[in-house]
């Protein structure tokens, strides 16, 4: 249910970054997503089909990318691709892991639609901070 | 296929649905997507340490006993520390009123349909609550072992509860919520006698696999003798110098929203 709460909240960073570039449509939206964020990609796109409604994001179409589970073993420094469940060294059975990928919740690319105008001025690609 | 909702809108036609002419820009980010509760937790966290106050989240599924739990360590520790509660639930502020009823402040937090506490209503219950008369806060967070896990409050600790008229199995079917934990509490464990399908055992064991060294504790909230190692714990936590930081700033909730 906090897939709405999820939304909510990208939906606020996709109008920031729309709002910043002068874009009149938002086309795609690409997030990623791991297992251990606690967020379900399904729920999180039937979420996005209400969120979206009225927003600037509102003909956008989410891209959800899902991460693997990677732990890497703090003892003998081994890193595997593991289960949610999972989250001890498949190699020598210590706890003390680090995960390497698998919690992300997060923002990756943002498509827009500039006017023609806007746009003759406006790399491709552009990197923020 | 509706026209209304959008849900007509596939990858492959959404260049005709969107295209209202111009051109396209992509723009590349890496940015949490609750980057915002995140900062106002940081922000509920400033408060806290401004004040000395040790904030506890609880999390559990509904009716593993936080109240009773809470109720219990109160009417034990409420000579020593002064207590404070927020309350979150989705309806009703029945759960307030239990604690206010043993004569320490409490907020209630009713979320309506969402099923978890966040950074900015803690943020509101923290301003009606005398910081700097307190030692110790629970944030009873809503019973759900699924979406409170995935937002920070400002807590300085997480506790889980697991009753063992639950599953043994259960922190491997929530490993979110349990590898956030730090201290998990089994709770009702009176009625093991009875419940012979709960083994504290694989409990733990699936605790293990999560990759954390988290303790486990035994108690039963109507016993008092069975709470005294939960009592040890939030003794030890209260001991540990945390930093007192600056008073915080107010904070600019047209930004953190």
């Amino acid at each position: 249910m906090h897939e709405l709460s999820v939304c909510q909240a990208l939906l606020t960073q996709v109008a920031e970054i729309a709002a910043d570039r002068g874009a009149i449509a938002v086309e795609r939206i690409i997030i990623e997503v791991g297992p251990l964020s606690g967020v379900e990609a399904h729920s999180l796109l039937q979420a996005f089909a209400v969120a979206r409604r009225g927003s600037c994001a509102a003909d956008a179409v989410l891209s959800i990318e899902e991460t693997p589970v990677v732990v890497l073993c703090l003892g003998c420094g081994v890193q595997t691709k593991t289960s949610p469940n999972r989250l001890v060294c498949a190699e020598c059975g210590g706890y003390r892991t680090r995960i390497m990928a698998g919690d992300e919740l997060r923002l990756r690319r943002v498509e827009l639609r500039v006017a023609a105008a806007q746009s003759a001025g406006l790399a491709l690609t552009v990197d923020e901070d | 296929m509706c026209t209304t909702c959008g849900c007509s809108i596939t990858p492959g036609n959404s260049q005709i649905a969107a295209d209202q002419g111009g051109s396209r820009a992509v723009v590349d980010v890496v940015q949490d997507l609750l980057a915002a509760n995140d900062r106002v937790a940081a922000h509920n966290r400033e408060h806290l340490d401004a004040h000395g106050v040790l904030a506890i989240n609880l999390m559990s599924s509904p009716g593993a006993g936080k109240t009773t739990l809470l109720e219990a360590t109160i009417i034990a520790l409420r000579d020593r520390y002064r207590i404070a509660v927020i309350e979150g639930d989705l309806e009703t502020d029945n759960d307030a009123a239990r604690i206010r009823a043993h004569g320490v402040p409490a907020v209630q937090i009713t979320t309506g349909t969402a099923c978890h506490l966040d950074a900015h209503l803690v943020h509101r219950a923290l301003h009606e609550l005398p910081l700097a008369k307190l030692d110790l806060l629970f944030i009873e967070n809503v019973g759900n072992l699924v979406c409170p896990a995935s937002f920070d409050l400002g807590q300085h600790r997480n506790v889980t509860l697991l009753s063992v008229t639950e599953g043994d199995d259960k922190p491997a079917k929530y490993p979110v919520i349990f590898r956030a934990t730090d201290l998990v509490v089994l709770s009702k464990t009176d009625l093991l006698d009875v419940l012979d399908d709960f083994d504290p055992m694989r409990a733990a064991a699936a605790l293990r696999a999560l990759g954390r060294n988290t303790a486990m504790i035994r108690t039963a909230a109507r016993r008092r003798p069975a709470l005294r190692s939960w009592f040890d714990w939030l003794e030890r936590e209260l001991a540990v110098p945390r930093p007192v930081s600056r008073r915080p700033l107010p904070l600019n909730l047209s930004l953190a929203t």
